[in-house]
C-alpha cells in the first residue's frame, strides 16, 4: 500500500461535498501584497457553510496570507496590501464601509501559538464578549464556550488562575473557547496544533469535528493525516519557481486526495514535494 | 598554518583530538579575560557607590564643638534668684547674725544660713532634715545630706615644683585641717579622701629646681573657704614657718583666674571643682592643676525654736517654700494658716548662689522653664530695640513655651558652632579633637552631632548653618515633582502611545522619533533657557497664576513651581517617550493580535492588553525620568529658583527653590558648617528619589506579577 493510498483510506466519504454550494464566504480575485512582493495570486475559494476548508501547501506558500485576508488581520500589517473581493454574506469585507472590527467579532481566530492573555483564564474568555457588549450572563458564558473548547473540566475549580498555568494544549483549547465565545460563524486556524502532542492534537480535531455542527471551519495545516481526516474540503496552495500564492487545486478532500487533478498536488500529498 | 594542519583540515575541515582539546582551552581562556574584567567593572562601580555614600554620610555626622554666649544654668539661676529675693515677704542681709536673731524671734520665719553659723545660734534655732537626712558630719561627708558641697583646695604640680614650701603648707594643711575643721564650722572629710590627697600630692613633688623658696606663699580664692585656710595659716606660722603668706578672699572664680591664668597665686581656695573650661585655661598657661578636698560645707535650713511644726522638708517642698508658698500651709497640708516670713543671704554672698544652685538648678533644666520666666530671661538680656522688634512680629504672651524657648535660645545662650568635624576623625582621632578645642574653644562643648535632624528637616533656610534647615527646598521639590509627573507621565506615555499603535509608518512618523531621540541628549541648561523663555517669558501670565487671578499682579512672575515643573517636565519627556515606547514595542504581536481578532477596536487592545503589560517598562522609564528631575540644578538655576527664601510653598504659582540648588549653594559658602549641612541634604534627596524609585519599582513589581 503505498503511503497515498493509507491516506485515502482515513478519509470518510462525504457526498454532499460539493465546492460552489451556497457559500458562507467566498474569495474573488484576491492578491495580496507585501510591500513590493506579490505573496498571494489571483485566489478564488468558496468556503462552504458548516464544514471544515483545509488549507494545505508548502511553507511559504501563503496560506496564512490567505487565511487572514477573511478577519482583516491583514490590516495590522503596515505594509500588507489586498486587492480583490472577499465576500461575506453578500458584502464584500474590504469594503471602505466596512468596519474591520465588526468582521472579526463574526469571524473569529485561532492562532498557530496559543496566545491566551497574561490574565485569568475566565477572563480571556469574558473580555471578547464584554468589549462587543454581551448583555446575558458572563457565568454562563464562560462555562458554555469551556464546555465547547472540551475544557470546562480541566479548568473549573481554577478560573480565576493566570491562563499561563495551562498547558499548552490547553492553552490552544482556552483560544478555542475565547474565539467561540463571541459567537462567530466562522472561525479561522492556523495551524492550531503545530504546537501539541498527538493526544492534544486528538482532542482539538475532535473538538473540531463537534463545533463544525455549527460554525464554518478553515484550518491551515502541514499535517496530511490532519487535513484527511478532519477536513470536507481542501485547498492546495504552490509555490512555482518563486511565484507564490497560488491556488493551484481545490475540491472536496477525498477527490483532491484520491484524484488529483494536478502534478503538483499529487507530489506535495505523496511526499515527493520539493 | 603549517602544512600539517592544513593536511588535517583536508581531512575534516576541524580540529580535532589533542588539537581540539587545546582549541577549547584556549577560547574558554580568552572568555576568561573578559570575564575578569567584567567582574572588575562590577567592583568599580560598586566601590565608587560606597565612596560616594560613606563620603555623604561621614560629613553628615561628626563632633562639633559648641559655645553658648551665655550659660543657660546661668539664666536660671539668676531667674531663681530674681524670684526669691523679690519677694516681699523676704527679708535678705549680709549679716548672719541678723538673720539668725530675726528668725529666732519669729516662729512663722525660717531661713538658711552656712552650717558654721547656725552652730552659732543653736540654742535659739533649730535645723531642719532636707528628704529626711539631717545635717550630721556622716551625711555631709558622705554627700548624702541634699545641700552639702565639698570645699577644695588647688594648686598646681608646676607650683608645687617649683615652691616646695607651697607643699610643705599644703602637707601641713592635711595633717592639721580635722583638727581645726569643727572649729570653723565646716565637716571634716574622712582619712581615706586625706590619704589619698597627700600621695598627690607626694607625687606631684618631685625634687625640682627650688628657685622660688624665698617667695612668699600666694593663696586666693573663696570666702568660703576663706576662714579655713585662714585658720590653718594661723597655726602653720604659729608652728615655726618663717616665711611670707597671702590670704586673699576673692571668690572661686577669680582664685582659678589667680592660680592659672594669671599665675599669680600658688593655691586656690574653692568651693566647687573647677570646670573642664578652668581645667583648659590652666594648661593651656602650663600649669597642670591639682585638686585637694580639705571638707564639707552644708547649708542649714533653719526654723526658730518656738516653731512646733516643721521638722523636715523635701526639695520639692523647699523649691515652693521660697517661690509661690503664701503660707505654711502652702508647702504642707496641716501646717498652720500662717505667713511664711523669710530670712536668706543677699545677692552679694555666695550661700544663696550655692542655694538656688542646690534647690533649683539641678532640678530645673532651660528646657522646663515656664514660658513667663523665659520672657523674663529674655527680657533681661536684650536690647529693649530688639524687644520691641521680637514682639512686633509676634507678642510674646501669644507665643508658647516652646516658642519662647528657641526664643532664648537663639537671643540670649546663642549657641553657636565654632568648629565641626567629620564621622571619621570623631571617631578615630577624638582625644586629639577634644584636646584642639580646649585649647582653641575653651568655652566649647563638645557635642557628637547629627547634621541631619528634625529640626534640619523642619527649618527654614538661614545664613547660620546650624539653624538652616531644607523645609523649604524639601516642600518645593515634592510640589515641583508632582508637576514634572503630572505633566511628563500622561504626556509621554501618550505620546508613545500615539507613535507605536496608531502612526506607526511613515515619514513624519521617522522625522518625530529621531528627533525624540536627540532632545534625550539636549543638555539640561538648554531646557532651563526653554524654559526661562517659554515658561517664565512668555507663558507668564499663566505660570505666575496671574490670569487665574491667583496672584498678586504687581509683585507675581513667571519664577515659580509651575514653571520648574513644566521645564523640568520637558527635559524628561524624551526619556519617558523612549522607554515608553520600548515597552509597547516589547508587547508580544500575539496579544494585539488575539485582542483584534476577537473583535476589539483599537482602544481597547490598548487599553486591556498593550498598556498592561507594557506598564513595568513605562515605571521604568518614569523612574528614571523622574530620577534625572529630581536631582537637576542647572535649569533650576536659569529659571530663577529663589537663591533664599523662607516661605513654604504652597501650590503651583509659589516662588520656590528645590534640594539640589540649596546644596548647591551651601556648598559655595565659605564656612566649614555648610559642607555638613549640603551632605545631611543630599542625604534627604538621596532617600526622597528612593523613596519615589521604590514606590515605582513596588509599582512595577505588583503589575508585573501576573
Ligand atoms: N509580514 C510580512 N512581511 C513581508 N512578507 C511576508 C509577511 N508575512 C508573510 N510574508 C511572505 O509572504 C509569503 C507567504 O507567507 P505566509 O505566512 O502566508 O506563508 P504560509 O503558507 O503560511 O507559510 P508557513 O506554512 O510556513 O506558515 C512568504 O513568502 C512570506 O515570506
Ligand atoms: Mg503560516
Amino acid at each position: 500500500m503505498t503511503r497515498q493510498e493509507q491516506l485515502i483510506d482515513t478519509i470518510p466519504e462525504n457526498p454532499q461535498a460539493k465546492s460552489g454550494d451556497q457559500a458562507v464566504i467566498t474569495a474573488e480575485n484576491l492578491n495580496v501584497y507585501y510591500g513590493n512582493f506579490h505573496a498571494v495570486r489571483d485566489v478564488n475559494l468558496h468556503i462552504a457553510p458548516r464544514k471544515i476548508t483545509a488549507f494545505i501547501g508548502p511553507s511559504g506558500c501563503g496560506k496564512s496570507t490567505v487565511l487572514r485576508c477573511f478577519n482583516r488581520m491583514n490590516d495590522l500589517i503596515p505594509i500588507a496590501r489586498v486587492k480583490g473581493e472577499v465576500r461575506f454574506e453578500g458584502r464584500n469585507i474590504y469594503d471602505p464601509n466596512v468596519d474591520p472590527v465588526e468582521v472579526r467579532r463574526r469571524i473569529g481566530m485561532v492562532f498557530q501559538k496559543p496566545n491566551p492573555f497574561p490574565k485569568s483564564i475566565y477572563d480571556n474568555i469574558a473580555w471578547g464578549a464584554r468589549i462587543n457588549g454581551y448583555r446575558g450572563n458572563m457565568d454562563e458564558l464562560v462555562e458554555e464556550s469551556l464546555r465547547g473548547a472540551a475544557l470546562w473540566k480541566e479548568v473549573k475549580d481554577k478560573l480565576k488562575q493566570n491562563a499561563y498555568g495551562l498547558s499548552g494544549g490547553q492553552q490552544q483549547r482556552l483560544c478555542i473557547a475565547r474565539a467561540i465565545a463571541t459567537k462567530p460563524e466562522i472561525i479561522l486556524m492556523d495551524e492550531p496544533c503545530s504546537a501539541l502532542d498527538p493526544i492534544a492534537t486528538l482532542a482539538i480535531e475532535d473538538l473540531m469535528k463537534e463545533m463544525v455542527e455549527k460554525y464554518a471551519i478553515i484550518i491551515v495545516t502541514h499535517n496530511m493525516q490532519q487535513a484527511a481526516r478532519v477536513s470536507d474540503f481542501t485547498a492546495f496552495y504552490n509555490v512555482d519557481e518563486g511565484r507564490t500564492g497560488e491556488l493551484a487545486e481545490f475540491g472536496p478532500t477525498k477527490q483532491l486526495f484520491t484524484k488529483p487533478r494536478q502534478k503538483a498536488t499529487e507530489d506535495y500529498i505523496t511526499g515527493r514535494f520539493g | 598554518m603549517t602544512t600539517q594542519t592544513k593536511a588535517e583540515a583536508k581531512t575534516s575541515g576541524m580540529p580535532e583530538g589533542e588539537e581540539l582539546r587545546r582549541q577549547i582551552q584556549q577560547r574558554k581562556n580568552r572568555g576568561q579575560i573578559w570575564f575578569s574584567l567584567f567582574q572588575l567593572s562590577l567592583i568599580i562601580a560598586i566601590i565608587a557607590l560606597i565612596i560616594l555614600l560613606s563620603n555623604i554620610i561621614n560629613q553628615t555626622f561628626g563632633l562639633s564643638a559648641v559655645e553658648n554666649k551665655i550659660d543657660p544654668e546661668s539664666l536660671v539661676q539668676a531667674a531663681f534668684e530674681k524670684t526669691i529675693v523679690g519677694r516681699t515677704d523676704t527679708t535678705t542681709s549680709e549679716d548672719d547674725a541678723t538673720l539668725s536673731q530675726s528668725i529666732a524671734a519669729n516662729p512663722n520665719a525660717i531661713g538658711f544660713l552656712g552650717y558654721a553659723y547656725y552652730r552659732e545660734k543653736a540654742d535659739a534655732l533649730r535645723v531642719l532634715a532636707v528628704e529626711n537626712v539631717e545635717p550630721t558630719e556622716e551625711t555631709v561627708t558622705d554627700n548624702s545630706y541634699p545641700l552639702s558641697r565639698p570645699l577644695f583646695v588647688y594648686t598646681s604640680q608646676e607650683t608645687l615644683k617649683e615652691k616646695p614650701q607651697a607643699a610643705e603648707f599644703l602637707n601641713y594643711y592635711l595633717d592639721t585641717v580635722d583638727s581645726v575643721i569643727g572649729e570653723v564650722g565646716y565637716f571634716p572629710v574622712d582619712q581615706a579622701t586625706l590619704d589619698a590627697a597627700r600621695a598627690t600630692l607626694a607625687a606631684a613633688t618631685a625634687a625640682g629646681d627650688s628657685e622660688g623658696e624665698d617667695n612668699p606663699i600666694a593663696i586666693s580664692g573663696s570666702s568660703t573657704v576663706y576662714p579655713l585656710t585662714a585658720a590653718i595659716v594661723e597655726s602653720f606660722q604659729a608652728a615655726g614657718y618663717p616665711g611670707a603668706i597671702t590670704l586673699e578672699s576673692v571668690g572661686t572664680k577669680a582664685g582659678y583666674a589667680a592660680l592659672c591664668a594669671d599665675r599669680t597665686a600658688d593655691i586656690a581656695n574653692a568651693s566647687r571643682r573647677m570646670t573642664r573650661q578652668e581645667a583648659a585655661a590652666c594648661s593651656k598657661n602650663r600649669r597642670t592643676p591639682v585638686e585637694i578636698q580639705v571638707g564639707a560645707d552644708a547649708l542649714a535650713l533653719v526654723v526658730s525654736q518656738e516653731n512646733d511644726w516643721a521638722q523636715d522638708l523635701t526639695l520639692n517642698e523647699i523649691q515652693k517654700l521660697f517661690t509661690v508658698a503664701q503660707n505654711w500651709s502652702d508647702v504642707r497640708e496641716g501646717w498652720p494658716d500662717e505667713p511664711i516670713e523669710r530670712f536668706i543671704p543677699s545677692l552679694e554672698s555666695g550661700t544663696l548662689d550655692f542655694f538656688v544652685e542646690k534647690v533649683y538648678v539641678d532640678s530645673y533644666p532651660l528646657e522646663e522653664m515656664p514660658a513667663a520666666s523665659l520672657k523674663a530671661m529674655l527680657l533681661a538680656n536684650i536690647s529693649t530695640g530688639r524687644a520691641r522688634a521680637l514682639e512686633a512680629q509676634q507678642p510674646f504672651d501669644e507665643r508658647n513655651q516652646a516658642q519662647m524657648l528657641e526664643l532664648v535660645r537663639t537671643e540670649v545662650v546663642q549657641p553657636r558652632v565654632v568648629a565641626s568635624w567629620n564621622a571619621l576623625p570623631s571617631l578615630f582621632n577624638r582625644s586629639e579633637i577634644e584636646a584642639r578645642t580646649l585649647d582653641d574653644n575653651p568655652e566649647a562643648e563638645l557635642h557628637w552631632k547629627s547634621w541631619l535632624s528634625w529640626e534640619f528637616l523642619t527649618s527654614t533656610q538661614s545664613s547660620v548653618p546650624e539653624y538652616a534647615g531644607i523645609r523649604t527646598a524639601f516642600l518645593g521639590t515634592l510640589w515641583v515633582m508632582a508637576i514634572v509627573i503630572l505633566f511628563s507621565v500622561p504626556v509621554g506615555v501618550g505620546a508613545a502611545i500615539y507613535l507605536e499603535e496608531y502612526s506607526k509608518h511613515g515619514r513624519i512618523n521617522d522625522i518625530l522619533q529621531t528627533n525624540i531621540d536627540n532632545l534625550a541628549g539636549v543638555p539640561s541648561i538648554i531646557y532651563g533657557i526653554l524654559g526661562l523663555t517659554i515658561f517664565v517669558r512668555v507663558l507668564e501670565p499663566i505660570t505666575s497664576g496671574k490670569a487665574f487671578g491667583l496672584a498678586d499682579p504687581t509683585t507675581a512672575n513667571g519664577r515659580t513651581i509651575l514653571a520648574a515643573g513644566l521645564t523640568l517636565g520637558l527635559l524628561v519627556l524624551p526619556i519617558i517617550i523612549i522607554n515608553a515606547q520600548e515597552a509597547i514595542r516589547a508587547v508580544p504581536q500575539a496579544y494585539r493580535e488575539a485582542g483584534y481578532g476577537m473583535g476589539g477596536t483599537r482602544w481597547q487592545v490598548i487599553r486591556s492588553h498593550v498598556l498592561p503589560s507594557a506598564l513595568p517598562g513605562i515605571l521604568t522609564g518614569t523612574i528614571l525620568g523622574i530620577s534625572r528631575a529630581i536631582g537637576e540644578t542647572a535649569p533650576v538655576v536659569v529659571i530663577g529658583a529663589s537663591t533664599f527664601i523662607t516661605v513654604d510653598p504652597n501650590g503651583p504659582f509659589s516662588k520656590f527653590t528645590v534640594l539640589p540648588m540649596q546644596i548647591f549653594q551651601w556648598t559655595t559658602r565659605p564656612q566649614p558648617e555648610f559642607r555638613h549641612i549640603a551632605a545631611a541634604a543630599s542625604i534627604v534627596l538621596l532617600i526622597l528619589m528612593f523613596t519615589l524609585n521604590g514606590t515605582a519599582i513596588y509599582m512595577r513589581n505588583r503589575y508585573s506579577r501576573k
